[in-house]
């Protein structure tokens, strides 16, 4: 079982480190619409990973099944709220960032 | 009526599954499972109504879930790229492009999908046209959108 628990490893620090990088690409993006694309992207991925390694690490098969569930589901709240802030962005006319002309 | 029937069946074990998994295997709260999953079917039914959701094709669903996470990790890797880079090389645009997909489910579908997938984020769902933000101009955008598009395509079964 030492493999598992290397796998189950190596996969909770790869979410650790999407996390990571979408906060800090939260902090760092110019306007509202770069940043969602780091919340969605990064909850996406880093979450998936997350609770794969989680799961692994689960007492019993009905366990890592519901932190499976849990995936599919927050991926739709994301792509959800993602568009509906996106939306009202573009409705109240916020102008996509772009980078100045040198 | 046997299609309503069917429909029926099939989003009660559907929904079953989920109490129980959720419930971690346990049936102490039998009572309260029986009436989350008896309003779940109801308000199911009432927004999907049965026919138009059972043309899914497992293999179309198979299909379009690789290509999902084969694109979420490419996606994933490229926004953690461009945050942690020194200087973040950001491009951002607002494109549109045609929708060549049916109203409805398939449309929704593809803006959330777009929204999860690498560079593209929906803004606005407008008569045939998708308005998004994308991080970079310089990606194939549109040769994206048109194979996600195709994915959904056969995952509904719907002609484009």
């Amino acid at each position: 079982m030492l493999f598992v628990e290397l796998l189950s490893n190596l996969l909770l620090l790869t979410g650790g480190f999407f996390y990571l990088a979408g906060t800090v690409g939260l902090l760092r993006f110019p306007d509202v619409y770069t940043r969602l694309h780091t919340l969605s992207k990064a909850d996406n991925l880093g979450l998936g990973c997350l609770l794969a390694g989680l799961a692994l690490k689960a007492d019993s098969l009905v366990l890592a099944l519901k932190l499976l569930a849990i995936w599919p589901l927050t991926l739709i709240a994301s792509a959800v709220v993602g568009y509906a802030i996106a939306h009202r962005a573009d409705r109240l006319g916020i102008p996509a960032w772009q980078r100045e002309k040198p | 009526m046997g299609l309503f029937i069917a429909s029926l069946l099939r989003r009660t074990v559907g929904f079953a599954l989920i109490w129980w998994i959720a419930a971690e295997g346990s049936l102490v709260a039998w009572p309260l499972a029986v009436i989350a999953v008896a309003a779940s079917v109801a308000v199911s039914l009432r927004l999907l109504p049965p026919g138009k959701a059972s043309a899914i094709s497992v293999i179309g669903l198979a299909g379009f879930l690789g290509y999902f996470i084969r694109q979420s990790m490419l996606g994933g890797f490229q926004v953690a790229r461009l945050a942690l880079q020194r200087r973040p090389q950001l491009h951002p645009a607002i494109l549109a492009v045609p929708l060549t997909l049916p109203q409805g489910l398939p449309r929704m579908l593809l803006t959330g999908t777009l929204g999860l997938m690498p560079g593209t984020l929906g803004v606005r769902l407008e008569d045939e046209f998708l308005h998004m933000h994308v991080l970079d101009r310089g990606m194939p955008i549109t040769e994206e959108v048109e194979q996600l598009a195709a994915h959904i395509a056969r995952l509904f079964g719907v002609q484009r």
